[in-house]
């Protein structure tokens, strides 16, 4: 029943060798799951999940989709694999339009099947059928964001990696992202985000992982995660429960 | 006032546009400034010149085309050269720009192409000498087409080809998944690795594209003027305005910035004085540089 589909094992990365910001970090996703990464700030999130893309040098530990080794896949690779990735800026090419966007991502698709994946695509997506040819640079932030996640999904994923798909947005976007999210998993993808805003995350969640200093310290049901006093303890860095996480205090804290 | 000189400007504006969509292309992709490109433009054309006369070897002499001043040991030659040019430039990517272009800063691989560009053009001159030479020594009647122009078979056949090189390469950028992966590469290098392109698939058809057209251009320079070891270093200049007039990674705007270059340089030889031509791309350049420095076609960077 619960089959994992990503598997994440004592992971250690980082940008530079020998100063690991990932730093034995393990987590399973499996299939059908929203997963949310939480954490401070500085806590590795985004190292971890763009380590998983194959974008962060990997020093240590395993990284299986499916039960395939992807540890040292190149990120160019990762789409074909099954993993897709969407990053926190910067995530969709500005001076092309949409629809040349969702067209330059199917390249790992046949030929034949790209436009009705496309179609497919803007079905779920009727604003960008709307857009189709704007630049992807004119669109508003929470446009932007579903052209992001629209690329990613086209070539079906068995699981979609987003890093904080709300930073930036303005509240009625952060909403919306959150709801394309759910509905999204509601047709079978399997996610795993990073997040900042907790609240919101945990609220579509199934289950999350709480990081510290590059390791997970907590893991539990999404739904009782938010009451847990870890969350205050680890996260918004209320109550320090331990010396080493208390420099964690003046940063910490949700957006 | 004698119209000639659209004429001369369109020929010579056509062989600056064809080489700056390389320099474009180099430039908004692989993100350095190819100094090189002319030596490309060069070493093509001596590939040609020497697949020609391998050809004439084992034929013997062919008669040209119709009213052209060649026949057709010259175009399978044009085909050859440009595959071996680009060749050359994927070989030169291997050994040297690959690794230059890891470094982080672009000016290590800008330094390299000059080098390469002074080790390309004396090798040249060791080989042919820098004694200049011709595909074809016959002389050909310009043929008078009103308002005082002339133009020869040559020059048409070769306005036509530019015309549609530039098209096909047009189409390739924009309408193929080649061209949306460049144009995806140059724009977000690192989300274009996400979205599963092969980077190093993109960078080998933008070597082969720049380099296949500088050796175009070098041999409408052989046919139409002359073949010398420093024909393609003199056309750094232009080829450069030319991609900065036109807009960095702008294809139309290459050649648009070709043709613009092309006309003032043959006005200025004309209204002014021939010694005044060199000067012409480089007024130019510091125009737009200052005026509108991101060119007409071109985007600002964030």
């Amino acid at each position: 029943m619960n089959e994992t589909v990503l598997d994440v094992s004592d992971l250690e990365a980082g940008y530079e060798p020998g100063v690991p910001i990932v730093r034995g970090a393990s987590i399973t996703v499996n299939k059908g799951e929203i997963v949310v990464v939480l954490g401070p700030n500085g806590a590795g999130k985004s190292s971890l999940i763009k380590a998983i893309a194959g974008l962060v040098p990997i020093s240590r530990g395993k990284v299986l989709l499916d039960g395939k080794d992807i540890t040292a896949a190149p990120a160019h690779t990762m789409v074909r694999l099954g993993l897709a990735f969407v990053p926190q800026t910067e995530n969709v090419f500005p001076r092309m339009s949409v629809e040349d966007n969702l067209k330059v991502a199917c390249g790992i698709l046949e030929r034949r099947q790209a436009p009705a994946r496309i179609e497919e695509m803007y079905a779920a997506f009727p604003d960008l059928l709307r857009q189709r040819r704007t630049p992807a640079g004119n669109l508003s932030g929470g446009q932007r964001q579903m052209l992001a996640v629209a690329r990613a999904l086209i070539v079906h994923p068995k699981v979609l990696v987003l890093d904080e798909p709300s930073a930036g947005l303005s509240p009625k976007f952060v909403s919306m992202v959150f709801e394309m999210l759910s509905d999204i998993r509601k047709s079978g993808v399997t996610i795993l985000l990073v997040e900042q805003n907790a609240k919101a995350a945990l609220a579509i969640g199934d289950r999350a992982y709480v990081l510290v200093e590059g390791k997970e310290r907590h893991e539990g049901a999404a739904s009782t995660l938010w009451d847990d006093p870890v969350i205050a303890e680890l996260y918004l860095g209320q109550r320090p429960l331990r010396k080493d996480s208390a420099r964690h205090t003046e940063t910490g804290g949700a957006a | 006032m004698n119209l000639q000189f659209v004429v001369d400007g369109l020929l010579t504006g056509s062989m600056i546009g064809l080489g700056a969509i390389g320099v474009t292309l180099t430039y908004s992709i692989l993100r350095f400034s190819n100094f090189a490109h002319g030596d490309f433009m060069a070493w093509g054309t001596y590939a040609t010149l020497a697949v020609v006369g391998a050809i004439a070897a084992m034929f013997g002499k062919v008669a040209p085309i119709a009213p052209l001043s060649f026949g057709w040991p010259l175009i399978v030659a044009l085909i050859v050269g440009a595959a071996f040019t680009a060749l050359l430039a994927l070989l030169l990517d291997k050994v040297l720009f690959s690794r230059l272009r890891k470094q982080e800063q672009a000016i290590i691989a800008v330094m390299g192409s000059f080098g390469a560009s002074m080790a390309l053009r004396s090798l040249l001159e060791f080989i042919f000498t820098s004694r200049p030479t011709y595909f074809s020594r016959a002389i050909q009647i310009a043929m008078p087409v009103g308002f005082g122009i002339r133009i020869t078979p040559d020059q048409i056949a070769l306005l036509i080809l530019t015309a549609a090189l530039v098209l096909g390469v047009h189409l390739l950028t924009t309408r193929t998944q080649t061209g949306r992966s460049m144009q995806a590469m140059s724009q977000n290098p690192a989300l274009a690795r996400i979205a599963g392109i092969d980077v190093a698939s993109v960078v080998r058809v933008t070597w082969v594209i720049g380099a296949a057209l500088a050796c175009v251009a070098g041999v409408m320079i052989g046919v139409l003027v002359q073949i010398r070891p420093l024909m393609g270093f003199d056309m750094l200049l232009p080829m450069f305005a030319a991609a900065i007039l036109g807009g960095i990674g702008s294809i139309p705007g290459a050649v648009l910035g070709g043709l613009i270059i092309g006309l003032a340089e043959a006005g200025a030889v004309q209204l002014i004085g021939a010694e005044w031509r060199a000067a012409v791309s480089f007024i130019i350049l510091m125009a737009v540089l200052i005026v509108r420095p991101i060119g007409l076609f071109g985007v600002r960077e964030r």
